[in-house]
């Protein structure tokens, strides 16, 4: 391994907030689910909160700011899809329920939610507003505008993944969750391939970044990456592993749908074990 | 709507007690037929017809070939053959005889009446002969399409080929995908809105289910096909440059727009394939098929993966390391829910009773050689290897271990497992054997050594080759194995046309099969069942005949309610799907060849955008009028109704003419299809838009008339037809919010105003 990818493979923040933040989810999580830390749960939120440390304080946040469109496409995709729909797996519904009884404002920010309509585009509308090129220069030549949109990525993520994995009164039929991540994946991969073959520099602040840990010559000579190869690996991941992110949960409701276990409430992690021991 | 579970005979005059006209006699009535069962048949016989002719146009191939350096054809004939050979086989073969059974059987197996919409039916199914008739009729003009079964640009374009061919292929093509379109509809509908009492969509047939996702594949994919021959079309009559380099289209785009429906259709042809098999191999192995489940959400995968993954056949073409990367894994990806079904279906074998009749050989054949053809498909997958192999040999033994091993197979099977139930005679089983031997032995001999070929470097659609070693041995081989498959399809259509006469009666269910259309008369009567036996799980029939060891106790399935949505609702959703595919298709023209506004006329200087906004908030205001006279009709307000009609119509008109106003002074100043690739997209794109309003304005005048006449409008059909129609009406206003603001930048004038 070169010297440089050893370098890089250490270049965690060990200071960031997003420490504290992880810190005080797990508190949470681990108080208002006491005694119910059963079957794959832990073990989901434990993965989401890997995911969301992955992409705000591992090496890939830092060479997502600034030095690679495609990481910075693995840094949202993780925010938007993986992070937010793992915490929403790994949480129980009467929990989940009680929390929307005692506090009225989160109730009514769910039932927004649920509304396929505004999820939907929250969830597609994140992926285009913040490939906007100056939206996507901002984002990285700013540093609130950057934690502004790390945090609008995780809340549109999990605003997303609600309709298709609320508690079931407000969950969306499973076929029609179906349609609904279809025509996610649909949309992502048009985004996608606008990307790939696009000509236009989506984010020019990729292009001409100030480099303060000297890794450009290493990008662009060692590893062969050019600004425009660069955008169309950050195309192909939004087409090609984010739709598959989004067919996962197509699999996963269908099963549900066909076993029945949406109606009698079968969570997504048993229904994978189900099918495991199919 | 659907069967209630008693069922009042016909007293169609036209129908005898088995329904039909008998299949001894070619009346009139099968012409003006709307009977799925006729339309079904009809489907297959025309399928038959062209599998002689595409099957004679492939041994002229194999003669042709047989010898090194041989000329029994000319180079021009040749590239005929193997463009007519392959367009037919897909097109005229393949879709119209899957479209055949999944007319018979779908409806049956759900236990339905007939189709959702019949008269489409018939429409959809007359388009297949005229298509069909109109791409070999080429022949006859001496200018057959040449240019291979994809037509790549920019050979397909005029400066390259000035003859006739591609005109009809592309003319041909389209007819026959409206057709497509047409029946896929009515598989979907049928399925969702038809199902017999009981019978929720966990507990439809496999076969029923494939035909339902392959009709959601073609409705989704042929959009795409047709959009790209309407652009290869304007390329190639109105000098439109879509596809031109010169012009400032773009080649490779026709690529990506063939591969995008390509792909799926591949899908299209081997579901249903799989679907026969699913339903063959548990009847003969006497146990219920294994994982049920899987199959279905499995073919779902497929599905839906099948739309991501075009791009792998072009890995020659240069679209970049990485992206060949990424599809290289997804095509990967792809082939394990397809893998793994071939353990349900050997697992299901697994401790069975097999009775080895032809339809289960058949079976037995598809899952060797369907296995091969995906092995070599996973290796195809990997990207360097296909950069060897491609456009060679190799790619042929691929494909046909997938179209015939899969397909064809598959289809075999089908036509032996239900040939009982569509004329009430059994097909001659010795006969069957001979077809399925000299089948697999004739086939294989074709076309395993074409794998080698492919490895020696002998490139597809060469029509001769030098006496290279080797060379002409496996060419030899391919050509006798090829004549022993076509010598081995004479007893099947001999064993068809004399079962047909003096076949052994089958009665109504001669293989104990479980499914709903064994438990009407064979034929079935034109309305399909007296008595729909009650529903409990996928295998009606057992659990009628096995009370205490039903399915459902084993493995209980849920009891879905029917679907609410009006059956013309229904169809109107996956309608907008399949228009929402085709605008997208030159929606992404447009985006491609005007991101970088071209020389000459553009969207910046060539559009006028204060009268366009005049136009367009017309359009948009048409969309509230519509929805206030569905209110009034709803209301039960005649006079109301029929004014806020009127006014969506005159809206619609005054952007119709406003567009035609448009058109005539671009005309004017030379702007035009063939000025430049702005005018190409452009034209294509608003004008099939403004076709779509035509359209709907149409669909509103009639319902206007109908009011004005005095027709009672409340009627439940009526009114749903009309919030149906509403939900096109507001489409096509959607498309064109996304229009508007992508070619005339709205917006944009607005801020330049202040």
């Amino acid at each position: 391994m070169s010297s440089q990818a050893i370098f890089v493979l250490g270049l965690w923040n060990w200071t960031s907030p997003a420490w504290l933040a992880a810190g005080v989810a797990s508190f949470l999580y681990l108080r208002s689910h006491r005694g119910r830390l059963t079957g794959m749960r832990p073990l989901l939120f434990a993965a989401s909160l890997v995911a969301f440390l992955l992409a705000t304080v591992s090496p890939i946040a830092r060479l997502s700011n600034g030095y690679l469109f495609s990481v910075h496409m693995v840094h949202h995709i993780l925010l938007l899809l993986v992070a937010p729909g793992l915490l929403l797996l790994s949480l129980d519904f009467e929990v989940v329920k009680g929390a929307l009884q005692k506090s009225p404002v989160l109730s009514r920010v769910s039932a927004f939610c649920g509304k396929p309509l505004v999820g939907w585009a929250m969830g597609i509308g994140a992926m285009g507003f913040w490939h906007l090129p100056a939206l996507c220069s901002a984002s990285q030549e700013i540093p609130a505008v950057y934690h502004l949109q790390t945090l609008s990525l995780l809340f549109m993520g999990v605003a997303f993944w609600w309709p298709v994995s609320a508690a079931r009164e407000q969950r969306l039929h499973p076929l029609q969750g179906v349609a609904y991540l279809f025509a996610s994946c649909v949309a992502c991969s048009l985004i996608g391939i606008y990307l790939t073959f696009s000509p236009v520099n989506v984010c020019p602040s990729f292009a001409h970044a100030a480099d303060p840990l000297g890794l450009q010559g290493w990008i662009r000579n060692d590893l062969g990456i050019t600004p425009q190869i660069d955008q169309q690996i950050g195309g192909l991941l939004m087409w090609v592993p984010a739709c598959l992110i989004y067919m996962s949960g197509v699999f996963v409701l269908f099963h549900q749908w066909y076993t029945g276990s949406a109606t009698a409430g079968l969570r997504t992690g048993e229904a994978a074990a189900h099918v495991a021991s199919k | 709507m659907s069967s209630a579970t008693t069922l009042s005979p016909s007293d169609s005059p036209a129908h005898d007690d088995h329904g039909h006209g008998g299949y001894r006699s070619l009346r009139f009535d099968w012409m003006a037929s709307v009977d799925h069962k006729q339309i079904g048949v009809m489907y297959m016989v025309g399928a038959l017809v062209f599998l002689v002719v595409a099957g004679v146009e492939a041994l002229l191939m194999r003669v042709q070939l047989a010898l090194p350096n041989n000329h029994f054809v000319s180079p021009l004939t040749f590239n005929q053959l193997f463009t007519m050979h392959g367009t037919s086989m897909v097109f005229l073969v393949g879709m119209p005889v899957l479209s055949g059974f999944q007319n018979y059987f779908v409806p049956l197996m759900v236990g339905a009446r007939d189709v959702a919409f019949p008269r489409l039916n018939a429409l959809a199914f007359w388009m297949f002969p005229l298509g069909g008739i109109m791409l070999n009729f080429s022949f006859l003009t001496g200018a057959a399409p040449e240019v291979g079964w994809f037509s790549y640009a920019p050979l397909s374009e005029k400066a390259f080929t000035s003859t006739l061919g591609p005109d009809y292929y592309t003319l041909g093509l389209l007819a026959l995908g409206i057709g497509s379109v047409g029946s896929s509809f009515n598989i979907i509908c049928t399925v969702l809105k038809l199902r017999a009492p009981g019978m929720s969509i966990q507990r439809i047939p496999l076969f029923a289910w494939m035909s339902f996702i392959t009709s959601i594949l073609t409705i989704l994919a042929l959009p795409a096909l047709n959009a790209g021959l309407v652009m290869l079309t304007a390329d190639r009559m109105l000098g439109a440059d879509f596809f031109k380099a010169s012009g400032g289209g773009d080649p490779i785009f026709w690529q990506h727009v063939f591969w995008v429906f390509g792909h799926p259709e591949v899908y299209i042809l081997i579901l249903p394939a799989f679907g026969m098999v699913s339903e063959v191999i548990p009847v003969f192995s006497r146990r219920p098929i294994t994982g049920h489940g899987f199959i279905m959400v499995s073919s779902v995968a497929i599905a839906l993966l099948g739309f991501g993954v075009w791009a792998h056949h072009m890995f020659v073409a240069g679209l970049g390391i990485w992206a060949d990367a990424f599809f290289s894994v997804g095509t990967m990806l792809i082939a394990i829910p397809t893998g793994v079904k071939m353990f349900n279906w050997t697992s299901t074998m697994w401790r069975g009773r097999i009775k080895f009749s032809t339809a289960m050989l058949f079976c037995l054949g598809f899952l060797i050689v369907f296995a091969c053809g995906g092995v070599s498909g996973v290796m195809l997958a990997v990207t360097p290897f296909d950069w060897a192999v491609s456009d060679s040999y190799f790619i042929i033994a691929h494909f046909h271990y997938v179209l015939i091993g899969g397909t064809v197979f598959g289809l075999f099977a089908g036509a032996y497992y239900w040939f009982p139930k569509i004329t009430g005679r059994m097909l001659d089983e010795k006969l069957g054997r001979i077809h399925f031997w000299s089948t697999l032995v004739g086939f294989n001999m074709t076309f395993f050594v074409q794998h080698f070929l492919g490895l020696m470097g002998m490139p597809r659609r060469i029509y001769t080759y030098p006496d290279l070693p080797g060379w002409g041995e496996l060419n030899l081989i391919s050509t006798i194995g090829a004549f022993a498959m076509a010598i081995g399809t004479l007893p099947f259509v001999y064993n068809i046309i004399i079962s047909n006469f003096r076949g052994k009666i089958a009665g109504d269910n001669p293989w104990n099969g479980w499914t709903l259309e064994w438990a009407t008369t064979s034929p079935p009567p034109h309305h399909n069942f007296d008595l729909v036996p009650p529903i409990h799980g996928p295998r009606p029939l057992w659990d009628l005949a096995h009370p205490d060891d039903m399915d459902a106790k084993r493995e209980p399935s849920p009891d879905e309610p029917p679907i609410k949505l009006h059956l013309n609702k229904v169809l109107m959703i996956f309608f907008i799907s399949s228009e929402a595919m085709f605008f997208t298709m030159l929606i992404s023209a447009y985006i491609l060849f005007n991101h970088n506004p071209p020389d000459g006329p553009n969207a910046t200087n060539a559009l006028n955008i204060p009268r366009t906004w005049f136009f367009s908030i017309c359009l948009f205001a048409s969309s509230w009028t519509m929805h206030k006279a569905e209110h009034f009709l709803r209301a039960g307000n005649d006079r109301k109704f029929q004014g806020w009609l009127a006014a969506t119509i005159v809206l619609g008109l005054t952007f119709v003419g406003g567009q035609g106003y448009e058109y005539a002074e671009l005309f004017n100043e030379g702007i035009n299809l063939g000025r430049n690739v702005f005018g190409s997209t452009f034209f294509t794109l608003t004008g099939f838009h403004g076709i779509h309003v035509f359209v709907g304005i149409v669909a509103l005048a009639i319902f206007w008339g109908l009011g004005k006449c005095g027709e009672n409008l409340k009627t439940v059909n009526r009114m749903e037809s009309f919030e149906a129609l509403g939900w096109y009406w507001h489409f096509v206003d959607v498309v064109w919010v996304l229009l508007f603001l992508m070619i005339y930048h709205p917006l944009g004038w607005i801020t330049r105003l202040f």
